[in-house]
């Protein structure tokens, strides 16, 4: 079967890729995991020594153990002791077959053991090295130690994040995280793209800090030519802007239940009294324009929510998409769990782990025509791939494997 | 076959960029103009079609000296670096065919309309695809294509709200909160882009394009971390939290000058985080045996952890934190203020922000780069955002015969 006929008959874009992954913990793992949606193999190297932290094969939480299964579905699992000569030169011949190598480790790591990018092109001269880090493998800041909330703390996403007259939020959990894996896999698809043109391989140096900072709109632009000063703080559910009002969320009937309304042009603000009942003060003469609206917005929102705070959320979102307004609920983890649409488009998928219990994960939020991925099976169990990676990728001997194991490659 | 031949781009380096010689048609608006850019960075002649008169986001602030404009619109000019324009009013029949016969010549259709609408034109991918068997026909709608709420409308707020980002954002005392800027819209944008990545991919194997439909609800809700895996493996929605979503163990302080993030996650981060706090005379009884574990941050004792350590933070500033967090290889750092991240040495340092100077004539300004460096790739702002129909001559005159 030639590769063009395996593309058509699978329905996965990235059939016949094999990525070897050293990643761990969220971004790194996410990025891979978009990869195997799609039908890359990818090897997850794994060590005894990381068992238990954040979605490794221990993890020892409930939401630890959810999140192993949702970046890491449809991967494959091998334990390789690095410490080891044995270890590292299994990962080498590994790589040596491999189309991509992706790891998140601070810059010294894969150097130590003879895996950096210079040395893996000399076994492997087309191979795709995906390397994410915090800061960037280069730079004066290149040696810094970084998380997800760090680097929202950097890029100014903590600072501007929330309500001006509260100290800032920051996003929930690691955005960064999330952004950092969805840059890595962009990353390794143009660079596949890039091989298939001219055949060769590339080093990819992703900082999720650099990733990050591409999220900030148009700050950049309007610091250097407007002056700091130009730059709004935290405005809170508001435009930085300008632009819309209502524009926020409005507490609803039941317990932290909210709507979250947004009214841009005329029409729509005159569709949205409507629904409202017309009531009096939407003819007050401080919300007769857009302008007026903005810059009575407090007032407003009051207004807004004497409205909203009668009904459920439900409701508001129901009688207020009728009349064509954007507004929706603010939905909870288990409204997610409940939502109707997401139901209908099978975004939670149910399969089965390696011991055949069923474990929730999301599935890659766009649908493909013509390659729509699948994932059919949960995070791989510690180790469960050694046979498959060791004797049929690698055809080792008995006798090799049996060498290994007592040296302690694979403790 | 094309139907038409369009001037080609002339590549500005030797080595192409990865995009180099694909063709896209941008027809998006807010939730897909991110996912054009893209593109476009990368080499793309990403081709922006807009209605006569200039696209709707031409009028969409920030603007320079914030005085809006033409050609002041520093949204427009961030969101469209490196894409021609072409104007055409593709709801005249006139204007479709022209935007047929564009897309003949492409590879990459981007869109943004409400489901149905492009089909009413008969610019759907249904009304293309016989054509153009090898056309990546990209949808970004609030909702996708299918389901009960397929024609609900939604901003990047509502959009936010609706994939459970929103919900945990802000504090307890607080409304749910949106991110800082459009990230709904950016999502929608980046999981667009993977999707037309894979399908690039797939068509250099099978000749064969196909039809992509993206969610801006199920972006989000793909990128929240914690919101799903947390209600469906312990049944209890996560919540909010402020700025301490791990707990105690990844946190962020107000201190003297601002706020820093101070991580004590390990043993020896949450030692050295008390001791310091101890030789300011400041920690309490936190040298107590009973605190030896970094897990007490997680116990019973958090709040009065808590008080100690909100207490002491007060007492430093944003850099001695930080310098003193680096030095022990903690991932401690200052919460920048908006003015402070043009001043980022490490974002200067490698070259991510650069000084582009206006294609026609308006301020040079500082742009970012792309989210991650390719070897041999440098990012160059080819040219700065067009002006409406700005490449109307050299895509549609003469052959087309509509100038």
């Amino acid at each position: 079967m030639n590769h063009s006929n395996q593309h058509q008959q699978t329905g996965l874009a990235l059939q016949g890729i094999r990525v070897l992954d050293f990643t761990w913990i969220h971004a790194g793992p996410s990025a891979t995991r978009i990869l195997s949606d799609q039908g890359a193999e990818v090897i997850k190297v794994e060590s005894n020594n990381a068992l238990s932290v954040v979605g490794g094969p221990a993890s020892a939480t409930a939401r630890g153990l959810g999140q192993r299964h949702n970046w890491n579905a449809g991967k494959l699992s091998i334990s390789l002791n690095m410490k080891t000569t044995q270890g590292i030169d299994i990962a080498k011949r590994l790589a040596a077959v491999s189309d991509v190598v992706a790891e998140n480790f601070s810059g010294r790591v894969m150097p130590s053991w003879g895996l950096d990018y210079q040395s893996i092109r000399a076994i492997n001269p087309s191979v795709i090295m995906l390397s994410m880090s915090g800061l960037g493998r280069t730079g004066p800041w290149k040696d810094r130690v970084s998380y997800g909330q760090t680097l929202q703390a950097w890029s100014g996403f903590t600072e501007l994040t929330g309500f001006p007259d509260t100290d800032p939020s920051g996003p929930a959990s690691a955005y960064s995280d999330a952004v950092g894996g969805m840059a890595g896999a962009q990353a390794v698809l143009l660079a596949l793209i890039h091989r298939s043109r001219t055949g060769r391989g590339q080093w990819l140096d992703v900082s999720q800090f650099e990733s990050l900072t591409s999220l900030l709109d148009t700050l950049a632009l309007d610091m250097s030519v407007n002056g700091p000063a130009a730059v709004s703080t935290r405005t809170g559910n508001r435009l930085p802007h300008g632009g819309g009002a209502p524009h926020g969320a409005y507490r609803c009937q039941g317990d932290d239940r909210w709507v979250a309304i947004s009214v841009f042009t005329d029409e729509e603000w005159h569709a949205f009294v409507q629904v409202l009942g017309n009531p009096n003060w939407a003819a007050a003469p401080q919300f007769s324009s857009g302008d007026l609206r903005e810059r009575n917005a407090d007032a407003l929102d009051a207004c807004v929510e004497s409205w909203t705070v009668e009904r459920t959320a439900e409701e508001a979102m129901t009688l207020l998409q009728a009349a064509g307004i954007a507004a929706g609920i603010v939905q909870s983890g288990e409204d997610l769990s409940r939502d109707p649409q997401l139901k209908e488009r099978g975004f939670f998928r149910r399969v089965p782990d390696h011991q055949g219990e069923v474990r929730i994960i999301e599935s890659a939020p766009y649908k493909m025509s013509r390659t729509p991925g699948s994932v059919t099976r949960g995070a791989p169990a510690f180790a469960a791939d050694m046979t498959y990676v060791l004797r049929e990728l690698l055809g080792m001997s008995d006798d090799e494997v049996d060498e290994c194991a007592i040296a302690g490659a694979f403790d | 076959m094309p139907a038409m031949t369009i001037t080609a781009e002339q590549p500005t380096s030797e080595i192409p960029l990865p995009l180099s010689g694909y063709r896209a048609l941008d027809l998006s608006g807010p939730m897909g103009v991110y996912c054009g850019k893209l593109m476009a960075d990368m080499g793309a002649d990403v081709i922006k079609i807009e209605p006569p008169g200039g696209d709707p986001m031409r009028k969409i602030g920030p603007f320079i000296d914030g005085k809006p404009g033409p050609g002041r619109s520093l949204y427009w000019l961030h969101f469209n670096t490196n894409k021609r324009s072409v104007t055409l009013d593709i709801d005249t029949a006139e204007g479709a065919a022209a935007l047929r016969d564009l897309a003949m010549a492409s590879d990459v259709l981007l869109e943004t309309g409400a489901p149905g609408y492009m089909d009413s034109l008969g610019l759907g991918y249904g009304g293309l695809v016989v054509d153009a068997p090898g056309l990546v026909y990209a949808s970004i709608t609030p909702f996708g294509q299918t389901g009960p709420y397929r024609d609900y409308k939604a901003s990047d707020l509502v959009g936010f709200a609706m994939g459970g980002y929103m919900y945990v954002t802000g504090w307890p005392h607080t409304p749910p909160t949106k991110l800082w800027g459009s990230q709904a819209y950016n999502t929608a944008s980046n999981r667009a882009y993977i999707a037309v990545l894979l399908a690039l991919y797939h068509r250099m194997a099978t000749g064969q394009g196909q039809y992509i439909d993206v969610s801006m609800q199920e972006a989000v809700a793909a990128t929240t971390e914690h919101v799903n895996t947390t209600y469906n493996y312990t049944g209890e929605s996560a919540v909010r939290c402020g700025f301490r979503h791990g707990g105690q163990f990844v946190a962020t302080w107000k201190c003297k000058d601002g706020y820093a993030s101070i991580t004590t996650n390990t043993r020896k981060a949450w030692d050295d985080l008390r001791a310091w706090m101890d030789r300011d005379g400041m920690a309490g009884d936190l040298m107590d045996e009973q605190y030896n574990d970094h897990f007490v941050l997680r116990g019973e004792h958090s709040a009065h952890i808590e008080a100690l350590v909100e207490r002491w933070a007060m007492t430093h500033t944003r850099a001695e934190i930080t310098e003193f967090g680096q030095s022990n290889h903690h991932p401690w750092g200052p919460a920048a203020t908006a003015d402070e991240i043009l001043e980022n040495e490490q974002l200067w340092g490698r070259g991510y922000l650069i000084v582009a100077e206006s294609s026609d004539g308006g301020p040079s300004m500082v742009y970012p780069g792309d989210p991650y460096q390719l070897t041999d790739f440098e990012h160059p702002v080819r040219r700065t955002a067009p002006a409406p129909g700005e490449h109307n001559d050299e895509i549609l005159g003469g052959i087309l015969g509509l100038k």
